[in-house]
């Protein structure tokens, strides 16, 4: 439609005008983040919510009149009685209730097309808000490819707001977005909406309303029928389950190896061409060997990362993840947590910091101090840059299972294995002592199978790659360049001292009566202590150590580990840091959601003797 | 075919579809549990037992979601044989 149709003599007024706050807002699985990425692009970026700490996404967007709006993607909601901190974010935003978001100027309420019936229950609560809203029955491609299919003007007749279809996944239907937006869609006239509030008569009347506007609700989808039988068969499923696990674990490895080599071989190129190119000064020492070689070091570890991040993502956005939990759900349960706390123990193998925030959506409050306590037990990504270069350094390769399962994928596995039975263990023990608390109703929708698009995928990838990299150009470089200088002073004679001498030598040898019972030494001591920062940083300091010390033809990272560090020794190293709490954003979230220091400094205290005793156990057996 | 008298949902067997009755939970477990579609006169199906476990997968308002034991044996159900709703 365009403008000139409906207002033949001037331009429309526009609805929302540049600096117009427009909400995303709807209930969960209905595809309002691929809505909202189909608006925003990259334009988008993930910030927290002040005081509290559920994930913001806020993005903009350009109008063709050369307007600019922000959008806002809010939590799902299935009602207006929220029963978890997350929802009740949503609900204060739309009213215009939080305390650093202004109220929004409008709002776009996303619907899932497929199940009208029971979607339009939410119209009349979130018109009620009072500002103008767009629905949106996104999934139209869906809903025609089974069958089905909706009158969206009639719909607009009976709510009295527009109504658009559009499917955010393809892509279609979304210029009618931009024309609302500009003001070119004429509203319908208002209606006289119910006033109701008990849940089964609104629920009675948006079913008047679909049958109303000849909703045909889609035939059920065979495919997801099959895949269900299969997914959660009862011999298959966790056989499939485990055959996913293990295939994504050998990629890390196998997939990885020559993206790796490209990312070393181009951080190696640019060292030397920056050691070429400068003369020899403090400033060279520091760049070739504090920012390369430690920095540097952590960098190569990105593409494995990736890697894991986009099985991740397959597996989410294909719907399979919600099966998978369904199939985790027993240990769950033996281990007295709800199966809800499985989402955030899930995202906490990425990063235990959104993991905790996700702990928001547990209602009962014992079980979200429990989920955040174990959080950082289960293997982060941070991890996995340590583990990648002990095991390679370590283990050798060899098959298992053929071809498709060696034998550092098994040890990689093992580890998460090991963060997995920890958190299952400390969770037990707290749910049968301080945090004993009476069940609640557990229920977890299982969204429909979907294709995972490119596009959704590769927005993953990217803002993963900017919070490694931004992590890699702060916290890492930072302590590395500290390293630097401390491994650099006291000069004698105008001459840098040897590292062992050095003031981070010194310190060291300090601590090395501390890791002596690991049988590690003071090298690995300072990567200890620097690693208190971020676990990664460790990879960074033993990089920027090595080359300090290396002559012109360093044998590498992982040759000058082995000629150091014994097999026994290295295993220990493993075990400390499944279980060590090495991370200051880790404490410092923990500090903010449980709202003061006791349960951060029990985390802590807890998991650094864990660590320290696993350590110790490991080296006097592979020692 | 269930049986035309009250049961719950825990014991409906798979493959059959059952009529929401109601929901024995205190009043905010009633409110979430409409929210998610458990609303009265509805209709439920089982769908599959989950393996490994006491969780049970249900169809249930054009939405599949799966569900523990203990809840399912606090929403009773009818057979949708039985009288509709509005009779009392």
């Amino acid at each position: 439609m365009t403008s000139a149709a409906c207002h033949p003599a001037e331009a429309p007024e526009p609805i929302a005008s540049t600096g117009a706050l427009v909400a995303i807002c709807g209930p969960p699985n209905v595809g309002k983040s691929t809505f909202f990425n189909r608006l925003t692009g990259l334009r988008q970026k993930v910030a927290n919510y002040p005081g509290i700490t559920v994930e913001k996404r806020i993005g903009s967007l350009d109008l063709p009149n050369g307007g600019r709006v922000d959008l806002i993607d809010l939590p799902g909601i299935v009602g207006l009685h929220p029963r978890s901190e997350d929802e009740r974010i949503s609900l204060d935003v739309l009213r215009g209730a939080s305390p650093a978001t202004p109220k929004p100027t409008v709002a776009i309420l996303v619907l899932d097309s497929t199940n009208l019936q029971s979607q339009l229950r939410l119209v009349p609560g979130i018109l009620g808000f009072g500002i103008p809203t767009l629905v949106v029955l996104n999934m139209s491609d869906d809903l025609s490819a089974r069958g089905g299919s909706v009158d969206a003007e009639a719909v607009a007749k009976q709510v009295g707001a527009p109504v658009i279809a559009v499917s955010a996944r393809q892509g279609t239907g979304m210029e009618a977005v931009l024309d609302f937006l500009e003001g070119a869609i004429q509203p319908p006239p208002p209606v006289e909406l119910p006033v109701l509030n008990n849940i089964p008569a609104e629920r009675r009347w948006a079913a008047g309303v679909a049958r109303q506007a000849n909703f045909h609700p889609p035939e059920p989808s065979l495919w997801g029928r099959r895949l269900d039988m299969v997914f959660l068969h009862p011999v298959a499923g966790p056989l499939i389950f485990l055959a996913v696990v293990i295939a994504v674990f050998q990629s890390i490895f196998t997939l990885a190896v020559p993206l790796m080599d490209a990312v070393e071989g181009l951080v190696s190129a640019s060292g030397d061409w920056v050691g070429a190119i400068l003369p020899d000064s403090m400033l060279k020492g520091l760049l070739v060997e504090g920012v390369w070689g430690g920095v540097g070091s952590v960098v190569v570890f990105l593409p494995q990362i990736l890697i894991l991040f986009l099985f991740i993502g397959i597996l989410e956005d294909s719907g399979y993840l919600a099966r998978a939990a369904v199939i985790a759900d027993r240990s769950m349960r033996a281990v007295g947590l709800e199966g809800r706390s499985f989402i955030p123990l899930l995202s906490s193998y990425a990063c235990a910091v959104p993991a905790i925030m996700a702990a928001r959506t547990i209602e009962n409050q014992r079980d979200r101090l429990a989920t955040i306590f174990i959080a950082p037990l289960a293997t982060c990504s941070a991890r996995l840059p340590v583990y990648a270069l002990l095991i390679a350094a370590f283990i050798p390769e060899r098959p298992l299972l053929g071809p498709v399962f060696g034998t550092r994928a098994a040890v990689l596995l093992g580890m998460y294995a090991v963060g997995f039975a920890a958190a299952c263990i400390t969770a037990w023990l707290l749910k049968s002592t301080v945090l004993k608390s009476k069940p609640t109703p557990f229920m977890l929708q299982l969204p429909d199978y979907r294709w995972p698009t490119a596009r959704s995928l590769s927005l993953r990838l990217f803002d993963r790659s900017k919070v490694f990299l931004r992590r890699a150009g702060t916290v890492i470089m930072l302590t590395t360049i500290v390293l630097w200088f401390l491994a650099s002073v006291p000069y004698t004679d105008g001459e840098p001292p040897a590292i062992g001498d050095s003031l981070a030598g010194s310190i060291g040898k300090t601590i090395e009566p501390l890791v002596e019972p690991l049988g590690l030494n003071w090298k690995v001591g300072i990567g200890l202590i620097t690693s208190m920062a971020a676990r990664e940083v460790i990879v960074g300091t033993l990089g920027t150590i090595y080359e300090m010390e290396g002559d012109e033809d360093s044998p590498g990272l992982q040759a000058a580990l082995r000629s150091e560090v014994s097999f026994g020794s290295a295993i220990a190293l493993l075990m400390y840091f499944a279980f060590a709490l090495q991370c200051m954003s880790t404490v410092a979230i923990v500090r903010r959601e449980t709202g003061g220091w006791k349960w951060p400094i029990a985390q802590f205290a807890y998991m650094l003797v864990l660590a320290y005793v696993a350590g110790f156990v490991a080296y006097r057996i592979f020692g | 075919m269930p049986e035309p008298s009250l049961g719950s949902l825990a014991d409906l067997p798979t493959g059959t579809t059952a009529l929401i009755d109601r929901l024995e939970v205190d009043e905010g477990d009633q409110v979430r549990l409409m929210e998610l579609g458990f609303i009265p006169g509805l209709s439920v199906s089982c769908q599959r037992r989950v393996p490994l476990g006491d969780l049970t997968v249900y169809q249930l308002d054009g939405v599949q979601i799966a569900v523990r034991k203990e809840t399912a044996s606090k929403i009773r159900v009818r057979s949708t044989e039985a009288p509709g709703e509005g009779d009392d």
